[in-house]
């Protein structure tokens, strides 16, 4: 016998020198699960047009098409199940530089392994997954209190400067809650809006940035009521700058209004 | 002189804020078209005041014109303080806008007694009533039931708010009689009781009828004040157990108690906040809420009080060290949640991973697991339990590794918010901080060792 092995070494899973380029999006995204699995490589990594920087490894530039995205989805909730399909829709939307390529590395080992494979928290391929889904919940959870609305002619208005995305995970909630208001929250890092006005929702992206209008009369009034009640229920004795620290990061400041000096 | 809502403002929540619970859980529902408001069961943080608690809801005493004189409160009508009434209209407005510019979850509704229980329940209802019907609001509302309300009117106080509390303020009977004379005991359990009974009744029929009004659907709390009073920690615990199991309590909350007054009855207005017993005490609140822990496990007649170095669960662990090492592979969950080091979370996460495949140490670090106390506990794949060595060493390195951080993580200049009282004497007699930490701490040590 030769001693030649029937399976060619290609098409073993391997680490390749190659970059993948795709457009940002979740379907490119699956794009590149499907490009990485028909080629039985793991990219070196993924990025989008922002995200680009001058390499040496060649640049595979991956291509948005519906039906290839459509096909790796089904797949998620047909063979993974339903909880590492929500884990994975999920983890998407972490801001973590590397979670395209985290996510390949999961997804290849979660096919070998079958459905149960999410539960394998400890695992070096799954942990990471569960730490990008703890800071991403932990910022939806910040957020959802942090958010403060200024009215401008009836009009509530918010900006918020959150590491992940989470206008998406953000929607739901306010929509509940404020269904007869028009509101808009303006994420100023990835430069995108939610927009609800007339009982209808949508996410924008912008081209440049936004700013809201200063605060009149009305606003201003209860923006002062609003400081006031903050700076009144501090118990000194009790004083204890840490522990706010930790429960309030000195990054969420600056959009609170009860941080702000007298506007 | 009219007092504008700024001073008005100002005033209530500065009576209002020694009252701790601040949650915002329990009920669940989204706004219907037409109206605002929604409630997030996990409850929702919209603030953190220097103190570092959280501010979820407008909490706010309807007035602070009281007529009872409990030595303890602030608002005593023996006491010379500014008072300040709210108009149903202004503090309705007034929570409505806040809601809306997202800075409350709701509205926390308290009031000192004005004239009687019953009239000043008839105001709050009043509040309640404009905002539950003519502002559509759908929030979060907390109200207080005035002890010696009237059972038709702390009813209807039920079907508008989605939590009911009747504070315990002080731990026994005696200290009650004593410190506030105008509240019996009876005043403050049987509301308490009538709002068991009728919410476990209101949940029976939410069950056949689904749209049946609900009455508190996110249940009641308390709160009771500590260091006031001469009471054990036992003692204590012991009556927050019987609350959860009696009256299907959803919180017991502590407050540490801060001198306002000079009463020879009190502790002298110099004494610090008791802020390392309260801490104690929410975590074995804890421990009786999560982890399957009873009152008589924790503490019992001959351990009174809590070990002001040691956090309750890892006092167990060590009072137990013959139960150890388990391993993580197979141990029952009650036993996992039990090891220091290893959280509800994480327990939760080992009982799933391990039925894929067998854990190690990586595994457990990676999923949480705080190993540096873990370790002289657990057992797993290719870990046999950490050797602390033999002898004295061995047991210093244990506690070393369980004492609690927090009781000693003060600066150079600064003690920690939890030190120990041991160390507070030493600073008194002119012992630069640092080192007195170091003293309390080597000795601590010592002495924990010795016993393990």
């Amino acid at each position: 016998m030769s001693g030649q092995s029937a399976v060619n070494p290609a098409r073993k899973l391997h680490d390749a020198d190659v970059v993948y380029l795709y457009d940002g999006s979740f379907e490119g995204f699956l794009c590149c699960v499907f490009e990485s699995f028909a080629q039985h490589e793991l990219p070196f990594a993924v990025w989008t047009p922002e995200r680009e920087t001058s390499t040496l490894y060649p640049v595979k530039e991956i291509l948005t098409d519906h039906a290839k995205a459509r096909r790796v989805f089904a797949s998620f909730h047909a063979k993974l199940g339903g909880e590492t399909e929500y884990l994975v829709t999920r983890d998407f939307l972490s801001g973590w530089e590397d979670k395209e390529l985290r996510l390949i590395r999961f997804l290849h080992l979660a096919f070998a392994l079958g459905p149960g494979t999410v539960k394998r928290a400890g695992h070096p391929e799954v942990a990471p997954l569960y730490q990008m889904k703890q800071s991403l919940d932990w910022e939806v959870d910040k957020f959802q209190g942090f958010v403060r609305f200024q009215e401008h002619d009836g009009m509530l208005g918010a900006v918020i400067h959150p590491k992940n995305y989470i206008l998406p995970l953000l929607r739901g909630h306010f929509c509940a809650r404020f269904p007869e208001e028009n509101f808009l929250i303006y994420d100023a890092v990835h430069q995108a809006v939610l927009l609800y006005q007339n009982h209808k929702a949508q996410l924008m992206e912008l081209a440049e940035p936004l700013t809201l209008p200063p605060p009149d009369e009305k606003e201003r009034r209860f923006q002062d009521l609003g400081r006031q009640f903050y700076k009144t229920l501090e118990i000194k004795a009790r004083h204890n700058e840490k522990s706010r620290m930790t429960h309030c990061p000195k990054r969420f400041w600056a959009d609170l209004t009860e941080m702000q000096e007298k506007g | 002189m009219e007092q504008s809502l700024m001073d008005k403002l100002t005033i209530l929540a500065d009576s209002a804020k020694y009252d701790v619970a601040c949650t915002s859980s329990g009920a669940s529902r989204s706004a219907r078209a037409g109206s605002i408001g929604s409630c997030y069961a996990p409850g929702c943080c919209h603030a953190f005041t220097a103190d570092g608690r959280c501010v979820s809801l407008l909490k706010v005493l309807m007035t602070n014109c009281c007529s009872f004189d409990c030595s303890y409160c602030v608002n005593r009508k023996s006491n010379d303080v500014p008072r300040a009434t709210f108009t149903p209209r202004e503090l309705a407005e007034l929570t409505i806008e806040f809601y809306r510019r997202n800075y409350i979850e709701g509205l926390f509704l308290s009031s000192a007694v004005l004239v009687s229980p019953d009239y000043t329940t008839e105001r709050m209802l009043a509040v309640l009533r404009l905002l539950r019907g003519e502002y559509h609001f759908g929030g979060y509302i907390h109200a207080k039931a005035i002890p010696g309300t009237s059972p038709e009117l702390l009813e209807q106080l039920g079907f508008l708010a989605d939590r009911l509390s009747v504070n315990i303020e002080l731990p026994s009977e005696r200290s009650l009689n004593l410190l506030a004379p105008d509240k019996g005991r009876h005043s403050i359990f049987r509301p308490m009781k009538q709002i068991a009974v009728e919410g476990a009744a209101n949940r029976e029929e939410v069950a056949v009828y689904r749209k049946a009004p609900k009455f508190a659907p996110a249940g009641q709390s308390t709160q009771m004040i500590v260091g006031a009073s001469p009471e054990t920690d036992y003692h204590i615990l012991q009556l927050t157990e019987g609350l959860y199991n009696k009256y299907n309590l959803k919180r017991v909350f502590y407050s540490a108690y801060i001198p306002v007054t000079e009463d020879t009855r009190l502790p002298a207005l110099d004494t610090k906040p008791p802020l390392l017993r309260e801490h104690r005490l929410y975590q074995a609140d804890w421990l009786l809420r999560f982890y399957e822990f009873k009152a008589d496990e924790i503490l019992d007649k001959n351990n009174p009080n809590f070990n002001p170095y040691l956090d309750p669960k890892c006092n167990w662990a060590v009072q137990h060290y013959g139960l150890f090492p388990v391993d993580v592979n197979r141990a029952p969950f009650e036993m996992l949640l039990r090891v220091p080091g290893i959280g509800p979370k994480s327990a939760r996460r080992i009982w799933h991973a391990r039925k894929q495949a067998s854990l190690g140490l990586d595994e457990l670090k990676r999923m949480g697991v705080v190993l540096k106390r873990a370790q002289y506990f657990i057992t797993c794949r290719g870990f046999a339990g950490a050797h602390p060595g033999r002898g004295s060493a061995g047991r210093e390195r244990v506690t070393r590794a369980l004492i609690d951080p927090n009781v000693f993580s003060g600066g150079v200049e600064q003690l920690s918010m939890f030190s120990p009282p041991a160390v507070d004497r030493l600073v008194e007699q002119g012992v630069p901080p640092r080192t007195a930490q170091k003293m309390v701490r080597e000795e601590a040590v010592q002495c924990l060792a010795r016993a393990l």
